[in-house]
């Protein structure tokens, strides 16, 4: 291995990049922890029969899928100082990453729910269960269920969004590589050793995400 | 006629039971028990499309009544109204001591009892997949009769076991055939100790042979003295194990009495139509 | 005042939009070839197409930016950012849409591949008579959904300077103490222009099932 091979660069500053993603990961997990339970609360929420919490939800949800990750990561880190608050760099990428998850999540949450088949609800009021009963034993066991493969695949999604928090400074993989890069000048190394480790991360977890699918495709 | 009446077909043999021949059309309830089930001048539509006109009915207690008449008559709707899984529009409906007035409007806690008295079991048999079959059966006893779940599991089993399907109890219910699946449907809703059972085209989503199993349990139940509402396309079914015949058409009842006699003589030119489309199968 | 802050960030949509378009011709062009490969008998056709499908979408567009803009130079000359944020797009736009063509073609129903066969259809025909407008109908609603992502991924290439719509408004953002409101102006374009392309897609979509069905 020569000084300034692929491997040599990969192998020298693979420390500093692991670091990176961890906190890439950290942030995945964080903002999954929080968006899971946002979601599933938005995805009733979108149906409320109360008219103000209806069209709160559907704008939670519309702002977080309808608007870039890039454009809430900035607006909580560089814009919300204007208005008085400053988030550490860290907090401002979950907060915006996981409304960003808790928008698209609830649809898919919403999607499962919808898919729950009728009949097994009405089994449900055949034989007298109580609503509160049918949601918690039957329709969201199910609707999230029928949601997971999306959900899965939506959790890769996030680790790769969690790449736009370069643009707000914080220390995860793209911003380690880029700052390795632009102290060595060998960007093409280590931007591709990066993508190494985001690939291994992401394919294996894609393919999981698919199995799971055909899985319970087959069993349903 | 003979070939889809004939008492050999799919096993099936006259039960002792059948009331024959000279069955008072207009009374059924003078011969059998007093009546576990009263329908009165039901109605419901939907939107413009009038589903039940003033439909009555009555299913004496311990009797079976088979429903018959052609797609979009209103069969489903009518047995679904009779456990208000469909809210009609005019009526009155009476199972055993509950009565529910739907001009009076419908208090929660009588629907509650409405539905704890009627069982239902569904042409596609509406499991839930996510459960075992045991569960299936002892989560509806737990938190609708509120039995403690060892309790509701022994019930269960005995259940699977009557329905000659005690190994399945640990499976899910994709691994069931279709006629195993609804075999356990109707076991979950025994299990509630229904008075009355509703069955919707139990056996139409079915191969013929899985349909035999089907109908040789519901018709131990019916032996057993069990009070059954059947929509069915089983002819030989309606002939041989049901006490009442009822035949729908449009929304109202156009014919009622002794099974073997309408098919025999039916009086009504709808009636007349639809037994020979069934027959020409 | 709100007005001014709107044009401002507008001027930036032009590129936001030619960005996106850009890219997604350049995802599909690609995804076509990468379909029939993912559907290849041929292992080593199928593995390289494989291979290329996961590692586009394995990787962030940002890294696939980076790479591009600072490791490709084609002579002495790199490419240009916007050359780099378009391609890089495309790329994973490609293995996206590749999978989106795939499971398209598969929930064409298997018997109309039996009955083109049985008719003694050749495969061109079959492709080109049968199977082909029915994928068009089923991929579209997948379709118009990655088309919305990327109009919205299109932001990732204003890191690498080019002065699409976030780009103008970080600009703006950074020299008016009105941050938020800048960037919430930006997100409300964006939402304004994705919103009424789904429901568009939605109504076309339920359209075509009417004329097909
Ligand atoms: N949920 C519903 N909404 C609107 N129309 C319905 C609904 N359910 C049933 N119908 C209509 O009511 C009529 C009777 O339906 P149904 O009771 O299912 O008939 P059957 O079971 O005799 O075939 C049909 O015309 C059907 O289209
Ligand atoms: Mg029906």
């Amino acid at each position: 291995m020569t000084s300034g091979s692929f491997f040599y660069d990969f192998i020298q500053y693979l420390p500093q990049l692991l670091e990176g993603l961890k906190i890439s990961l950290m942030i995945t997990g964080l903002s999954l922890t929080i968006g899971v339970p946002v979601a599933l609360f938005l995805a009733f929420g979108v149906t409320a029969k109360r008219k103000a919490l209806r069209w709160f939800c559907v704008a939670v949800v519309e702002v977080g899928r309808g608007a870039p990750a890039l454009v809430l990561l900035q607006l909580a880190y560089y814009g919300m100082p204007g208005a008085g608050i400053t988030l550490p760099a860290l907090t401002s990428a979950v907060l915006a990453l996981s409304w960003t998850a808790a928008g698209y999540m609830a649809e898919y949450v919403r999607g499962g729910i919808s898919a729950v088949p009728l009949g097994e609800i009405e089994a449900c009021q055949a034989v007298g269960m109580k609503r509160p009963d049918t949601l918690r034993f039957v329709i969201i066991p199910q609707g999230l269920r029928i949601a997971l493969p999306s959900l899965m695949g939506f959790a890769v999604m996030l680790f790769q969004a969690t790449s736009l928090a370069y643009s707000v400074a914080v220390p995860e993989l793209m911003s380690q590589a880029y700052s390795i890069g632009s102290s060595n000048f060998r960007y093409l190394n280590i931007l591709i050793a990066a993508g190494v480790l985001y690939a291994a991360i992401s394919i294996p977890s894609t393919w999981f995400s698919v199995l799971v699918e055909k899985r319970m495709n087959r069993h349903a | 006629m003979s070939e889809v009446l004939g008492p050999q077909q799919r096993g099936m043999t006259i039960p002792s039971q059948a009331i024959t021949s000279s069955f008072p059309l207009d009374s059924p309830s003078a011969v059998l028990g007093a009546p576990k089930v009263q329908v009165s001048h039901l109605a419901k539509a939907y939107g413009d499309n009038l589903v039940l006109r003033d439909v009555s009915l009555e299913v004496p207690s311990g009797s079976v009544t088979a429903m018959i008449g052609p797609s979009g008559a209103g069969k489903s709707t009518l047995l679904r109204c009779m456990n208000l899984l469909e809210r009609p529009d005019a009526g009155t409906i009476q199972i055993g001591e509950h009565l529910i007035d739907v001009a009076k409007g419908i208090a929660p806690k009588n629907l509650a009892a409405l539905r704890r008295s009627t069982g239902m079991v569904f042409q596609t048999f509406n499991l839930f997949p996510h459960m075992t079959v045991l569960r299936n059966i002892s989560l509806p006893q737990q938190r609708v009769l509120g039995r403690s779940s060892s309790e509701a599991d022994e019930i269960s089993h005995r259940l699977l076991s009557r329905m000659g399907l005690h190994d399945k109890a640990g499976q899910y219910p994709n691994r069931c055939s279709g006629g195993q699946q609804q075999r356990i449907a109707i076991a979950r809703a025994l299990a509630l100790d229904p008075e009355v059972m509703l069955f919707d085209e139990p056996t139409s989503a079915l191969d013929p042979e899985v349909g035999a199993e089907v109908l040789d349990v519901m018709k131990e139940l019916a032996s057993e003295g069990m009070t059954m509402v059947v929509v069915t396309h089983e002819m030989s079914f309606a002939a041989n194990v049901s006490d009442q015949l009822v035949v729908m058409a449009e929304g109202r009842i156009i014919e009622r009495g002794d099974p073997k006699d309408i098919m025999r003589n039916p009086q009504h030119e709808r009636t007349r139509k639809f037994l020979h489309a069934v027959m020409e199968r | 005042m709100n007005v001014e802050i709107l044009f401002a960030v507008l001027t930036g949509l032009p590129l936001t939009i030619l960005i996106t378009l850009t890219a997604l011709g350049i995802g599909t062009l690609l995804a076509i070839p990468l379909l029939f490969g993912l559907r290849s008998t041929n292992r080593t056709v199928w593995f390289i197409s494989r291979c290329f499908v996961d590692i586009c979408r394995g990787i962030p567009p940002i890294v696939w930016l980076f790479v591009l803009f600072f490791g490709v130079s084609v002579g002495s000359a790199r490419l240009s950012a916007f050359a780099a944020g378009v391609i890089g797009l495309g790329l994973v736009a490609s293995g996206y849409l590749a999978e989106i063509f795939r499971g398209a073609v598969k929930a064409v129903h298997a018997g109309q591949w039996e009955a083109a066969h049985a008719l003694g259809f050749p495969a061109t025909s079959t492709w080109s008579q049968v199977i082909g407008p029915q994928v068009l109908r089923t991929a579209l609603p997948g379709f118009t959904t990655y088309a919305i992502a990327l109009l919205k991924d299109s932001s990732i290439v204003s890191i690498l300077g080019v002065a699409e719509m976030v780009f103008t408004t970080s600009q703006l953002a950074r020299s008016s103490d009105l941050g938020i409101f800048v960037y919430a102006v930006a997100a409300a374009v964006y939402i304004g222009l994705s919103v009424p392309l789904g429901v568009l897609s939605r109504s076309l979509d339920v359209k075509l099932r009417k004329a097909v069905a």
